[in-house]
């Protein structure tokens, strides 16, 4: 090319880019797994596109819900036509199965396609009668339905003209225009624009006559126009905003202009808007020059091109739905708002953060297990660990709520299995886990063969306890408890206590295990500690309670309960348990007593009053609250057996287990025991109850 | 309830929200033509068909453009799958401009919809890039002013998912709980008659307090 000829610069289009609406992939993804299933014929659907309303930002081809052919479900009145922003245009949809599927697509051929329907639509005439189809344009698709991710790849069709055609002048039209015609073409397209009849229609003529009148015209009717103008122009939607390059539906519609009209020179108008009108600064007007087809007898199909970039890269596109489409994650977030709710409503000072991430250990999956599962699901808990070793029984689904009649047939599933199933039923994210595992109790000597699987079994529960933050104790023997509480106020670990009889219930808290104390502490008297912590189960034993209103002792052989008391006690225990966390103290708060509370402990617990211990009965219907402090002989907290403990470990453990009167000896029980024994001779021949004083261990 | 021309007790019924939103949106195009006019979306109810009922629907806003700079878009795996082979096809075609980076636009939808629990209009939004990918409440607290960040941390008008009552997707909410009570404020403080509110005015004050969380302000001319 010499450089003394100037030579017009290649024409050069600015591309059109797709919008996909979240709307489209939720309808679509009713449509496939509703109707279509695998079948993956090629789907019509509708674009839409307008003309560019903004200086600084090119408009898209957009896909909507409404893009794909009509649901009679939809209750909202369809917008699409006759709307002045959507101008549809004709596509078609290949959706694929597989992932592989849609990278084997063959895109040459399917792009040729659909610039052969262009080409057709041209040289029938139907483009005059429909201009749309110009812009003529295809989708292909996997759609992962169950990762909710959809991968994508446009095309813009367009055919190539060969030689390229040459840009003579581009302008805006402000410059183009008189100011007089300026006026006459605002007013003529605001016209155009604001007709349903015309609003949609992409592609039409601008005809000015020498004394400034303009009128806007369909292109079937460009015969008619001949003549009578001064300027006729090839007007259409711009939906790109450069002010250098025109946009890309000009390329087809050149190529029509061509095959029609045979016209080397070619002035055309990028419509462009803004506020919903006219703006001719923004809107350019250009000057293209072609070279004709040379003689052929019948004009062959041009190439095409139009596959949309993906950031500068021939990759498609793709996007991830889950949050809004899958169901687990709006399951999640419908319970995560409902919690929401109770604090903005309720409690401005609830931490949810520590209910969702504490991890809860549940010893014994039967009655309390189940409802205290229940209860922290209610709470937004969702790290639960169920530790029972027995089978679902034919009587349980009755009473034990998250089993059903299905868990009992046949050999009986596992409770610690059955209840992780169920809860994840209920709520799929939940993290749930079992462990079929008995726990070794004291007085219930063992042989040396088993020692070791024992052995095994207290190091397994001693780890879980390590790696939970509260322990619930559910079992349904009162020994079952001694070795969690034992591991619970070594480990310092929040130890929630449930306990039921025939018709009355107990729940508690543990206090703070004895070494929880920093070190300047433990130099002063013990008994003055030991009155800083609250007491266990155990501790219940040997010091009486405050309140002494109820003395029956509770014993957790009894397995016959009134229905009623599991779902009191579960969910009284999970309150409690709530209660704790939410304090700021924590494991160390003090123990409240309802009769006590003036507005009580108000200010560290917006909850209320946080109590030690809650006793009731259903005979009575009543229930109170109790406060009591560890003792310094309890078998299972005191600073005496925690220490040998940590000293002698598993020996430690083991003699506990097989010597019946061991832990009474080591903690002084025994003194104890003799010096009130004593006492009780004394008094024999007074008018006493039979009633034994003993501790039952 | 009074389904009178008033409103009393910082509620709406559904025939107002239907005079309260057209008087809405009324205004808003002649006052306020900076921005795009809202629209009504009648709700077609195919179960009931009763003979003077009262076209329901809500108010609808939609591709308000912000330009934010360009950001790390969210991990996009397409752009890692190895180069889908086009070789065969397009060589390079001069015709195709190639272009540049652009700003990041960001697009909101808002919609006006009146909650029969709450008796009183609640704001429904979203955000997309251009793409049509959905922008995250993260993404869309960096384009709010920002004196309506901080209010929404202190007070109750967080942003919450909820379904859209409508379109069954989730959107962003501002939640409703207190709308009543600000609104009877604004009744009282309002010089003609009392502690009434006429009714076409409702949207009109409703809107100037809850479109300036979402940067939506309304001239001062829209009031009167």
């Amino acid at each position: 090319m010499s450089e003394k000829e100037t030579s017009p610069a290649i024409l050069q289009f600015a591309p059109l880019n797709s919008s996909v609406d979240e709307g489209f992939w939720h309808s679509f993804s009713s449509l496939k797994l509703d109707k279509l299933g695998i079948d993956d014929s090629p789907i019509s659907i509708t674009g839409f596109y307008g003309p560019c309303s903004h200086p600084q930002v090119s408009n898209h081809l957009t896909l909507l819900s409404e893009s794909l052919p009509l649901d009679e479900q939809s209750s909202i009145a369809s917008t699409s036509h006759g709307n002045r922003n959507k101008c549809p245009v004709p596509g078609i949809l290949y959706n694929t199965n597989t992932l592989e599927s849609f990278h084997k697509l063959d895109k040459q051929s399917l792009l040729k396609a659909e610039a052969n329907k262009i080409w057709d639509d041209i040289q029938s005439g139907k483009a005059l009668e429909d201009p749309a189809v110009l812009s003529r344009f295809l989708v292909i698709s996997f759609a992962d339905l169950k990762k909710w991710s959809f991968r994508y790849w446009f095309a813009f069709p367009a055919l190539v003209l060969d030689p390229p055609a040459s840009l003579v002048d581009l302008k805006p039209a402000s410059a183009y225009f008189s100011s007089e015609e300026a006026e006459s073409v605002s007013a003529a397209c605001n016209e155009w624009r604001h007709s349903d009849l015309t609003t949609d229609v992409p592609f039409f003529l601008v005809s000015v006559s020498s004394d400034s009148k303009t009128s806007i015209r369909h292109l079937k009717d460009w015969e008619a126009c001949q003549g009578d103008h001064h300027k006729l122009l090839f007007g259409f939607y711009d939906p790109c905003h450069l002010p250098n390059n025109p946009g890309w539906p000009l390329r087809n519609y050149l190529a029509l202009i061509r095959s029609r009209w045979n016209l080397e020179t070619v002035w055309f108008f990028c419509y462009r808007e803004s506020r919903g009108f006219a703006d001719l600064n923004l809107s350019l007007v250009g000057q293209a020059s072609v070279t004709l087809a040379s003689g052929e007898s019948a004009p062959t199909v041009p190439n095409s091109v139009g596959w949309e970039l993906n950031k500068g890269k021939r990759v498609p596109r793709s996007i991830s739905l889950a949050n809004s489409m899958d169901p687990t994650r709006l399951a999640v977030s419908a319970v995560d708002l409902n919690l929401k709710l109770m604090r903005w409503r309720a409690l401005p000072s609830l931490d949810l953060n520590v209910l969702s991430s504490v991890k809860c250990l549940l010893l014994g999956a039967g009655t309390l297990g189940c409802q205290v599962a229940r209860t922290l699901m209610g709470w937004g808990i969702r790290n639960i660990t169920f530790v029972d070793y027995g089978k679902v029984a034919m009587s349980n689904p009755v009473r034990q709520s998250l089993y059903t009649f299905e868990d009992c047939v046949g050999r009986g599933e596992f409770k610690a299995v059955a209840a992780v199933k169920s809860l994840k039923q209920i709520f799929p994210a939940m993290e749930s886990s079992g462990v079929v595992m008995a726990i070794p109790m004291p007085g219930h000597p063992i042989s040396s063969q088993e020692e070791d699987s024992i052995l095994a079994d207290c190091k397994r529960l001693s780890d879980l306890i390590e790696s939970h933050d509260a322990v619930f104790l559910l079992t349904d023997t009162r020994e079952s408890r001694w070795l969690p509480s034992l591991l619970c106020a070594n480990a310092n670990k929040i130890a929630i206590n449930a306990a039921l009889g025939f018709d009355s219930y107990m729940v508690m808290r543990h206090g703070a295990g004895p070494t929880s104390l920093s070190d300047d502490m433990q130099n002063l008297d013990m008994n003055k500690t030991n009155k800083q912590r609250l007491g266990c189960y155990f501790c219940n034993d040997v010091v009486a309670p405050q309140d002494s209103m109820t003395d029956r002792t509770l014993d957790q052989q009894c397995t016959v309960t009134r229905p009623g008391l599991a779902p009191i006690a579960g969910a009284l225990a999970v309150e409690l348990l709530v209660g704790v966390l939410q304090h700021p103290l924590g494991i160390n708060a003090k123990g409240d007593n309802s009769s006590l509370s003036n507005g009580g402990n108000n200010d560290d617990s917006p909850l209320g009053i946080l109590p030690h211990q809650i006793r009731g009965s259903v005979s009575q219907f009543s229930q109170i609250t109790l406060l009591g402090q560890a003792s310094n002989s309890c078998t299972a907290c005191s600073e005496t057996v925690i220490s040998e403990y940590r000293e002698r470990g598993n020996s430690f453990i083991l003699e506990a287990i097989n010597h019946p009167t061991y832990l009474e000896d080591l903690t002084g029980l025994t003194e104890l025991k003799k010096a009130a024994n004593s006492f009780n001779l004394d008094w024999e021949d007074d008018d006493t109850d039979d009633e034994d004083v003993a501790v039952d261990m | 309830m009074n389904s009178g021309r008033e409103v009393s007790d910082g509620r709406l019924t559904v025939e107002g929200f239907s005079v309260a939103a057209r008087a809405f949106a009324d205004k808003w195009k002649i006052h306020n033509q900076s921005f795009p006019p809202w629209s009504w979306v009648p709700l077609i109810n195919r179960t009931l068909h009763l003979s003077n009922q009262q076209e329901e629907g809500y108010l609808s806003l939609e591709e308000i453009l912000i330009l934010s700079s360009l950001e790390e878009s969210p991990e996009d795996e397409s752009l890692n799958v190895a180069t889908d082979c086009l070789e065969k096809e397009e060589s390079v075609d001069h015709t195709i401009l190639v272009q540049n980076q652009e700003n990041e636009a960001h697009y909101y939808d808002f919609h006006i919809v009146y909650s029969s629990s709450y008796k009183v209009p609640v704001l429904y939004f979203r955000g997309y890039c251009s793409g049509g990918q959905p922008l995250s409440l993260d993404v869309i607290k960096k384009d709010l002013p920002s004196c309506s960040v901080s209010l929404l941390h202190e007070s109750k008008w967080t942003f919450i998912t909820q379904e859209h009552p409508y379109l069954n997707r989730p959107w962003f909410k501002l939640h409703p709980c207190g709308t009543e009570d600000w609104i009877k404020l604004l009744s009282q403080s309002s010089i003609s008659t009392g502690c009434q509110m006429p009714v076409d005015l409702y949207l009109v004050s409703w809107f100037s307090v809850v479109g300036q969380v979402v940067g939506l302000r309304i001239p001062l001319e829209m009031l009167n």
